[in-house]
C-alpha cells in the first residue's frame, strides 16, 4: 500500500508540474505582486512581513484550492475519475495522494516567494521562521485542498468551474490580506467573519511564523482543523466521480 | 465456467425503464457483442456489469461477485475501456501504463503492452499529443495491463477512422486470444462480426436476439439476391424493379430459382452483365435492422 500511495503522490506531482496554470497562479503571480507591493512604498518591516505572508498564502490558495478543484472537475468530466474508481486503487489513496501533492507543491511555491522576499527586500529570515511558515502553509494547503474537493459537487463542469471558484476565492483572498496589503480599515464584523473562514487563519499563522517563529496560534490551528474535518466529511458524503448526465442523455434517442 | 450471470435485470431512471427484465449468461473465454441502437439499454447494462450503477431489480454476477459491491481484489480481475477516452493528457504513454500497472498483483511488463498496442515508438509521447486512435489504444493497454479475466469494451472504436478501427480490432484480437472473457458494446455490425462469437441484440431494453453472428444473419429471413445494375441498364421486370434502389437490387426471395430465372432471362434479352451477382443469407446489417425494427414496432 505505501508503494501505491507513493506512486499516487508522484503521479499527482507530475500532473501539477506539467500544468502551467499551477506555476503561473502559484509562483509567478505572487512573485510579481510582491515586486509591485515592494515597489510602491518604503516598506517597513511589518509591511514587508505582511506582504510576504499574504502573497505566500495567495500561492497556497491558488494551488491547493483553485487548481485542485478545477483539475478535479476536469478529471471528472474527462472520465479520468471513473477510470480510477474502476481500478483496484482505494478512494482514500487517490485523495491522500492528491492532497499530499498539493501540500508539497504549495510548500515549494511558498519557499520561492520567501526567497523572492529575501532577495528583493532583504527580508530577514531565520531557520525557525522558515520552518514555522512551512508548517502553516502545509496545514493551510491541506485545509484548502479539502475545501477544493468538497466544493466540486457544486461545479457542474470545467467551463463553469472557474466562475464559481472565483466567487468563493477572490473575496476570501481580498478580505483576508491574501494580496499582501494587510486588512486595515475593515469593519470589525468582517474581520471577525474572516477569522472563521479558512484563509485568514493561514495568513495570520504565516505572519505570526515570520514575526514570532514557533507553534501556530491555537485558535488558527483549530479553525483550520475544523474546516479540514468538515470538508472531508462533506466530500465523503457528496463527492461525485461521474459528471452529471443531462436528462435528455438518459432518454432513448431516435435511431 | 460462467463469467457473467444476468437474471431478470431491470433498471429504471425515474419514469424511464432503460432495461426491462433481461437475462443472459456469458461463458468464460467467450467474446460477446452487445448490439443495439442508441437508448436500447447497452450502456446501462454494461455500466451495471462494471459496477458503476446498481440494478433496480434482478441479479447480476461478474466473476462470481456482485459488481456494485466489488472489492479491490475483484476490481483487479476486471479491465475496462470506457465509452470515451479517459486519460490524463499530461502523462506519457509509458508513465500511464506504469502507473496503472502498479495497481495490479501481476501486471504485464510495460514494454510488452506497448508492443501489443503497437505504440512502442510513442512510449515517451504525452498522451495529449496522440491521435484519437492512438489514445484509444492506450485506453486498451491500461485495460489489459493487469491481465484481466474479464474485459469490458464499451464502444471501443466509436469515432475512429476505418484504418484506426482495423488496427484496434487486431490489437483486441491478439489480446483476447489468451482466453480473456470479453463483453463488447458496439454500433458497428462488422466489428461484432469480426470480434465476437456471440451477439446479443438489445432493443427497447429487451433482448431481441441472442445468437452467433451467422445465426443472427439466418434470423433475418429469406435468402437475398443482390446485384448492382450497370449504368444505363434497361428497365427491370416488375417484381425485380420493386426492389431496386440507387442502382442496387436487393431482393429477399422465397423462391430463389424462379427469381434467378427471371433475372437471367432479362439479362440475356438485354445483354446485361451480371458480374457481382450474389445469392446468400441476409447480411448481419439486414438481419439486425429487421430485428430492431420489428421490436420497435411491436
Amino acid at each position: 500500500m505505501p508503494r501505491m500511495l507513493a506512486a499516487q503522490i508522484r503521479y499527482q506531482l507530475t500532473l501539477l508540474t506539467r500544468t502551467p496554470r499551477v506555476f503561473i497562479a502559484g509562483v509567478l503571480m505572487p512573485g510579481l505582486l510582491l515586486a509591485l507591493e515592494l515597489g510602491k512604498r518604503h516598506a517597513s518591516s511589518s509591511t514587508l512581513t505582511a506582504a510576504v505572508a499574504g502573497l505566500t498564502i495567495f500561492g497556497t490558495l491558488s494551488i491547493a484550492y483553485l487548481s485542485n478543484a478545477s483539475a478535479l472537475v476536469v478529471a471528472r468530466e474527462d472520465g479520468v475519475l471513473r477510470r480510477w474508481r474502476a481500478s483496484p486503487l482505494p478512494a482514500w489513496a487517490y485523495f491522500t495522494g492528491r492532497m499530499i501533492a498539493a501540500v508539497l507543491s504549495a510548500d515549494i511555491a511558498a519557499l520561492v516567494v520567501l526567497l523572492a522576499g529575501v532577495s528583493m527586500a532583504g527580508l530577514h529570515l531565520s531557520a525557525g521562521a522558515t520552518a514555522s511558515l512551512i508548517a502553516a502553509v502545509s496545514l493551510g494547503a491541506l485545509t484548502l485542498a479539502c475545501a477544493g474537493t468538497a466544493i466540486t459537487p457544486l461545479l457542474p463542469n470545467g467551463q463553469g468551474a472557474n466562475g464559481v471558484l472565483a466567487v468563493t476565492y477572490v473575496p476570501l483572498l481580498i478580505f483576508s490580506g491574501g494580496f499582501g496589503g494587510g486588512v486595515q480599515g475593515q469593519p470589525h464584523w468582517l474581520t471577525t467573519a474572516m477569522s472563521y473562514l479558512p484563509v485568514r487563519p493561514v495568513v495570520d499563522a504565516a505572519t505570526h511564523a515570520l514575526e514570532h517563529p514557533g507553534p501556530m496560534p491555537a485558535r488558527d490551528f483549530l479553525v483550520l482543523l475544523g474546516w479540514a474535518a468538515g470538508c472531508l466529511a462533506l466530500s465523503a458524503r457528496f463527492f461525485r466521480w461521474d459528471p452529471v448526465r443531462p436528462a435528455h442523455a438518459r432518454r432513448p434517442q431516435p435511431a | 465456467m460462467t463469467a457473467i450471470v444476468v437474471a431478470n435485470l431491470v433498471k429504471r431512471f425515474g419514469a424511464l425503464t432503460a432495461v426491462r427484465d433481461i437475462s443472459f449468461d456469458v461463458a468464460s473465454g467467450q467474446v460477446t457483442a452487445l448490439l443495439g441502437r442508441n437508448g436500447a439499454g447497452k450502456t446501462t447494462t454494461i455500466e451495471i456489469l462494471e459496477g458503476f450503477s446498481a440494478p433496480t431489480s434482478g441479479t447480476v454476477r461478474v466473476l462470481g461477485a456482485d459488481p456494485h459491491r466489488g472489492s479491490r481484489a475483484w476490481r483487479a480481475r476486471i479491465g475496462l475501456v470506457l465509452q470515451s477516452t479517459s486519460l490524463d493528457g499530461q502523462l506519457t504513454v509509458a508513465e500511464a501504463l506504469s502507473l496503472y500497472g502498479g495497481l495490479y498483483p501481476r501486471p504485464m511488463a510495460v514494454a510488452e503492452v506497448l508492443d501489443a498496442i503497437d505504440l512502442a515508438g510513442d512510449a515517451g509521447t504525452r498522451i495529449g499529443a496522440l491521435s484519437g486512435g492512438q489514445q484509444r489504444r492506450v485506453d486498451l493497454g491500461i485495460a489489459v495491463i493487469g491481465r484481466p479475466e474479464m474485459l469490458f469494451l464499451d464502444e471501443p472504436t466509436t469515432g475512429l477512422d476505418p484504418e484506426a478501427r482495423r488496427r484496434l480490432w487486431t490489437v483486441i484480437q491478439n489480446l483476447t486470444a489468451s482466453g480473456t472473457t470479453v463483453l463488447l458494446t458496439t454500433h458497428y455490425l462488422d466489428e461484432a462480426q469480426y470480434l465476437a462469437s456471440r451477439v446479443i441484440v438489445l432493443a427497447d431494453g429487451r433482448i431481441a436476439a441472442d445468437a452467433t453472428p451467422e445465426g443472427l444473419r439466418a434470423m433475418g429471413g429469406a435468402p437475398v439476391i443482390r446485384f448492382r445494375l450497370p449504368a444505363h441498364a434497361p428497365a427491370l421486370p416488375g417484381r425485380l424493379a420493386q426492389h431496386e434502389s440507387q442502382h442496387e437490387v436487393t431482393l429477399p426471395s422465397d423462391d430463389v430459382a424462379a427469381d434467378l430465372a427471371l433475372l437471367v432471362g432479362w439479362a440475356r434479352d438485354y445483354d446485361v452483365d451480371l458480374t457481382g451477382l450474389e445469392v446468400g443469407p441476409p447480411s448481419l446489417e439486414d438481419a439486425y435492422l429487421s430485428l430492431t425494427e420489428a421490436t420497435s414496432h411491436a
